[in-house]
């Protein structure tokens, strides 16, 4: 090994020290172990004499370099380290200076959160297009043509006679075309709804939805497989009902309540001094659907479920104004890092 | 809308009305609100206007003196029609009336007045507001307004699910109830005497088209008088939501809210002939609903006729020509039953929504007709003094009969998962007015009343409904498979999300939904998926980009002075396909940057830069194994043309990163550079995962040498890395560019680039001669591939 490699390699180790120094102390003792009279630079420079005349050129002048370079590099740490470092005079009020961190938008947070249970649980994730046809987003799931149920979601279409998928069951009913049972899934996504923008409406919200077929799903098995959701979603204190309701792609159908966390079930405005929120639909899936799929139901039966999730998003974070999840005012989505 | 007390009457059950509302919740015919009826009417008593006087200098208000049964009292009075005699609602001082509403002594132009007289909408009775509710002269003087009216009562509000369109009656509730409560419906019961005349003798009835109405029953009254109903029809009418009008039309509501069945009246004489045809409406036949609008017709809607033209739009509408009016004297009372798919198709071509629409629209009962008529033609005779002829001229050419369906006890319990006894089956099946025979199977006759029934699983939700949902237990163990792995898609956005935000990206989230012509600016010529019926116009298109929905971000945030924005978005865009009812949607990931950095005590802000893009990029690459990510010059249209790079990873394309033009900018009224990178997901996701493996640590020391160069402004760093890693080959174990410099010590023309190597051999320590005799090769091959001058410091 050469001389200079000797005095880069000084150098090196001296540049890790100095930065690693937490206080001007430290600073000091580096200072006397390179520079000081029995330095290691120092005796570089100092055994120059014994080199021969080129050799004491190079190396003279790469050591006087390297001493130049860390006298600097020590006087700037020590500033900084006197500023914020040292005994009395530390302020440790100055902010941390970890990079800015950025946020997960909140819908996606709160989907994550459904969809981590669900797959807890063992559900698979399927997706399937935005731009459905009506079949999957309407006929599949047995909503006759000309049915009032198809009022219950104003739908928007594109050119071509595409649907903006009105929720995610087609993907169930796409799922359920090529796969064979059992089948566990939940089927989060975008879906549109032919509505105006107000604070509570939008042409657009995601939802999760989810299903099982298999040989001999219950109801039962329906209401425990969503009330363990509902208490890991919610909080274990919730107390969750089922009433009747009606969907044609499910029978039997319910809507699923979960008393208001924000009264605890008393009444308040929120839940309209019911003391519950109306949080999602599901029900046995109907078996004109797992018909028109291909699967015998008299051998399956399957249960279906649907939730909106700006819905909960905004009881849980007390959020006023739907508008504000497409808005993406940086406001708003930094409160949520 | 139904009111407590009529369900009540209907049932002989005792519960209390939020028992009611509860146990019909959980059966599915959800109750939303429970409004006390008199909740306006505390403090409120019946008066006698005995006198009005002028207000000097107030034209439009009068001073009625009142007499309260004993008390008299002087109350200003603005209502149009308040006389002298009527018996009227007077609020006291303290009474709250609707709209928030309190009564307060006031003084108007000198004159005091501590009440007010009332119109219905303040007592909460109907919204009518064009002037001050007029008692019926038996009023008693200075009775409390509520128990007057007979208001003690509840009125319960339904969500009904649009399934169930018996649930649109008083019965129809009334027998859920029923069910609920173990009793049984008491329906009115009336004898209702007919005239020697025979109806039949004096109209005809055919049907045109008997699928659009399978049945139409017609009855005739004759020297009815038309006339205000009793209070006892009003207030049912009024506590249902629905306005009086007079006595006939209001028996055919009383009795469509007290069925479900839809009834019409027609004044024969103003009817134009004496038979009714039903048939479709002509293409543009012209034909004014009661209403007053002109429509002009297609075929969905189904037309009742006098043989020539049309007097009423079936099941949704009558027609303004031969409406009921108040010299009418015969009536011709029509109960149809039309279909439910036609009826949605005429409402909706016509632009109404009828109470009769809707009701024919979830189902009708065909077999309902004969009592709803006859109910309808008995409160006639009672209360309008009618003359009803003989029989019911009922067209009905195939009779329309009740479904048998099979339903097997075990099956029921298997998909309910419970243990419900076959004879708790029956009894709930029976309480909803089914017959049932046999046990194991039975077989169960649906009444038409409930068309919704159509297979044993609507039965197996009966029984749910009515047992309650409640009474299913909750399984406690997990069904089904497991463990399924999440596909790569999933798992790439999950990553994404967490690797950007550390970097300090928040991510956005958009519908997708833009204008086109933001669309065409932003990817010119590309093609568009329009949609048919926007819900604004302003949102007609879905993107084909997430530049657009991004910029849109950007332009929000600014103008609400959010300057410094780092933003991300995992989001779709979309095209149409290869044919009709194809569509292409792609994954694709947008990184966008614009203002500074964040200025803090230890740093300085500096303008975000098409490095603050790509460094976010390299820590996807780092992250996923993208490797040999290269940016080389693109022209896109959206970006500034020497600031326009496409973005490739082993030779895969994998989008693009720039500065957004100026033209564009200013079309999203952005005033300051905004860096952005666009990624195509599928094909990153479509290459083969390089998984991570692990290397053994180095047990070598490294020789880590620093150069610094000169070299031509247009020499890219790039070239001189890649030369650097060639020539050291597997020595070089890292090479970072360290320092960029250009100035005062360094040529015009020139800059400075300092890089710095550590070398490393996992054989054996590298000798200082081994790594002089590489560091001098290198620098041969920099002299000579770019010109390059070696620095001295
Ligand atoms: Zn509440």
């Amino acid at each position: 090994m050469s001389l200079t490699d000797d005095v880069a390699r000084l150098r090196q180790e001296a540049f890790d020290e100095i930065g690693r120094a937490d206080s001007p102390e430290r600073l000091n003792q580096i200072q006397i172990k390179y520079l000081g009279r029995k330095g290691a630079v120092t005796a570089v420079l100092k055994g120059l004499k014994d080199l021969a005349l080129d050799e004491r050129k190079k190396v003279g002048a790469a050591a006087n370099r390297v001493r130049a370079e860390l006298e600097e590099q020590i006087k700037e740490t020590l500033g900084k380290l006197s500023v914020a470092a040292a005994g009395d005079a530390f302020d440790y009020t100055l902010p941390g200076t970890a990079p800015r961190l950025g946020a997960i938008h909140i819908v996606n947070q709160v989907i994550d959160e459904a969809c981590l249970i669900f797959q807890r649980m063992g559900f698979a994730i399927e997706r399937g297009p935005d731009i459905e046809t009506d079949y999957y987003n309407f006929e599949a799931l047995n909503f006759p043509p000309d049915h009032p149920a198809r009022d219950m979601q104003d739908t928007m279409f594109v050119e071509g006679n595409g649907v903006l998928r009105t929720h995610t069951t087609p993907v169930q009913a796409r799922v359920l075309e090529t796969q064979k049972p059992p089948i566990k899934a939940i089927t989060p996504g975008l879906c549109f709804r032919n509505e105006a923008i107000s604070t509570r409406s939008h042409v657009a919200f995601h939802q999760v939805d989810g299903f099982l077929v298999d040989e001999g799903v219950t109801m039962g098995d329906l209401k425990g497989a969503l009330v363990a959701f509902c208490k890991a979603f919610f909080g274990e204190k919730v107390a969750i009902r089922f009433r009747p309701s009606f969907f044609p792609f499910t029978e039997p159908s319910a809507e699923v309540d979960v008393s208001c966390f924000l009264c605890d079930g008393k009444g308040c405005q929120v839940c309209k001094q019911t003391g519950w929120l109306e949080i999602l639909g599901c029900g046995m899936i109907h078996p004109a659907v797992l018909e028109k799929a291909g699967h015998d139901p008299e051998k399956y039966t399957g249960y279906a479920f649907g939730i909106g999730m700006e819905r909960p998003a905004m009881l849980k974070y007390r959020i006023n104004d739907i508008r504000l999840f497409f808005n993406n005012d940086v406001r708003f989505l930094k409160q949520f890092c | 809308m139904i009111s407590y007390k009529w369900l009540k009457e209907l049932t002989g059950l005792d519960w209390s009305p939020q028992e009611m509302a509860e146990r019909l919740t959980l059966c599915g015919t959800a109750c939303e609100y429970i409004d006390k009826a008199d909740r306006y009417m505390d403090r409120v008593v019946v008066g006698k206007v005995t006198a009005l006087k002028p207000v000097e200098g107030a034209a439009k208000i009068q001073l009625a003196t009142v007499d309260l049964g004993g008390d008299g009292m002087d109350v200003i009075c603005g209502a149009p029609n308040v006389a002298v005699g009527q018996k009227v609602p007077v609020a006291l001082e303290g009474a709250k009336l609707a709209g928030d509403m309190v009564i307060k002594k006031v003084k108007i132009r000198g004159v005091e007045s501590a009440a007010m007289i009332c119109s219905e909408r303040e007592l909460g009775i109907s919204d009518d507001h064009s002037g001050i509710m007029v008692l019926e002269a038996d009023a008693v003087l200075g009775t409390p307004l509520a128990e007057q009216l007979q208001y003690d009562d509840y009125i319960l509000t339904f969500e009904l699910t649009p399934n169930r369109g018996d649930s649109m009656s008083a019965i129809g509730v009334a027998r859920d109830l029923a069910a609920l409560g173990g009793t049984e419906v008491r329906r009115p019961s009336f004898e209702l005497k007919e005239v020697s005349a025979k109806a039949s003798d004096s109209i005809k009835v055919s049907i045109d088209d008997p699928e659009g109405c399978p049945r139409y029953a017609a009855r005739l009254i004759r020297n009815v008088k038309i006339g205000p109903s009793p209070w006892w029809l009003k207030r049912k009418l009024l506590t249902s939501g629905v306005r009086p009008i007079s006595n006939v039309v209001d028996i055919t509501n009383l009795v469509m809210l007290e069925t479900g069945h839809p009834l019409h009246a027609f004044d024969l004489d103003r009817f134009g002939s004496r038979e009714v045809v039903v048939r479709r409406a002509a293409d543009g036949e012209e034909f004014v609903t009661l209403d007053g609008e002109r429509h002009e017709l297609v075929p969905d809607v189904l037309l009742i006729t006098n043989g020539k033209v049309g007097v009423a739009a079936g099941g949704i509408m009558g027609g303004l020509d031969s409406e009921i009016e108040d010299t009418t004297t015969d009536i011709l009372l029509e109960a149809a039953y039309f279909d439910p798919a036609v009826i949605r198709k005429g409402r909706k071509h016509l632009g109404l929504v009828t109470e009769s629409s809707s009701r024919f629209e979830r189902g009708a009962d065909p077999n309902g007709i004969p009592y709803a008529i006859d109910r309808a033609a008995h409160l006639m005779q009672e209360l309008c003094g009618g003359e009803v002829l003989k029989g019911i001229v009922d067209c009905y050419p195939g009779a329309i009969e009740p479904k048998e369906i099979t339903l097997r006890p075990s099956r029921c319990n298997s998909v309910l998962g419970t243990s419900i006894a076959v004879s708790r089956m029956k009894e709930i099946l029976q309480g909803l007015e089914f017959t049932v025979t046999g046990d194991d199977p039975m077989k169960v006759t649906v009444p038409t009343f409930r068309p919704d029934i159509e297979r044993e699983i609507d039965l197996i939700e009966e029984v749910a409904r009515i047992e309650g949902y409640d009474n299913i237990p909750d399984a406690v163990a997990n069904i089904g498979p497991l463990y399924t792995p999440l596909g790569r898609l999933d798992r790439f956005k999950a990553d994404a999300r967490h690797i950007l935000t550390g970097s300090g990206f928040d991510e956005i989230v958009n519908h997708g939904l833009v204008h086109q012509n933001q669309s065409s600016l932003v990817n010119p010529g590309q093609p568009q998926v329009k949609l048919t019926n926007p819900a604004s116009e302003e949102l007609n298109t879905m993107r084909n980009s997430l530049v657009t929905t991004t910029l849109n971000v950007i332009s929000h945030n600014l103008a609400h002075r959010n300057l410094d924005l780092c933003l991300f978005e995992l989001g779709k865009v979309y095209f149409p396909g290869g044919g009709p009812g194809q569509w292409v949607e792609k994954e694709r990931l947008v990184l966008a940057v614009t203002g500074h950095s964040p200025h803090t005590w230890r740093s300085r802000p500096r303008p975000y830069d098409f490095y603050d893009v790509s460094g976010a990029v390299d820590h996807l690459a780092r992250h996923f194994n993208w490797s040999g990510l290269t940016y080389r010059p693109h022209r896109f249209s959206a970006f500034e043309g020497d600031l326009s790079f496409q973005m490739t990873v082993d030779n895969i394309e994998m989008g693009f990163l720039g500065k957004v033009s100026a033209k564009i900018s200013e079309a999203f009224e952005i005033k300051q550079p905004v860096y952005l990178a666009e990624v195509e997901l599928e094909p990153l996701l479509a290459a083969e995962e390089v998984r991570k493996e692990y290397r053994p640590l180095p047990v070598y020391p490294a020789a880590p040498r620093d150069l610094a160069l000169v070299v031509d402004q247009s020499v890219k760093a790039g070239d001189l890395v890649e030369v650097v890693k060639e020539s050291a080959g597997d020595l070089a174990e890292s090479v970072e560019i360290f320092d960029l410099y250009t100035g005062k010590q360094i040529d015009k023309g020139k800059k400075s680039i300092a890089i710095s190597i550590n070398y490393r051999s996992d054989e054996g320590s590298l000798s200082s001669e081994q790594v002089d005799q590489m560091q001098k090769a290198l620098v041969s091959r920099l002299k000579k591939n770019f010109n390059a001058q070696i620095r001295d410091k």
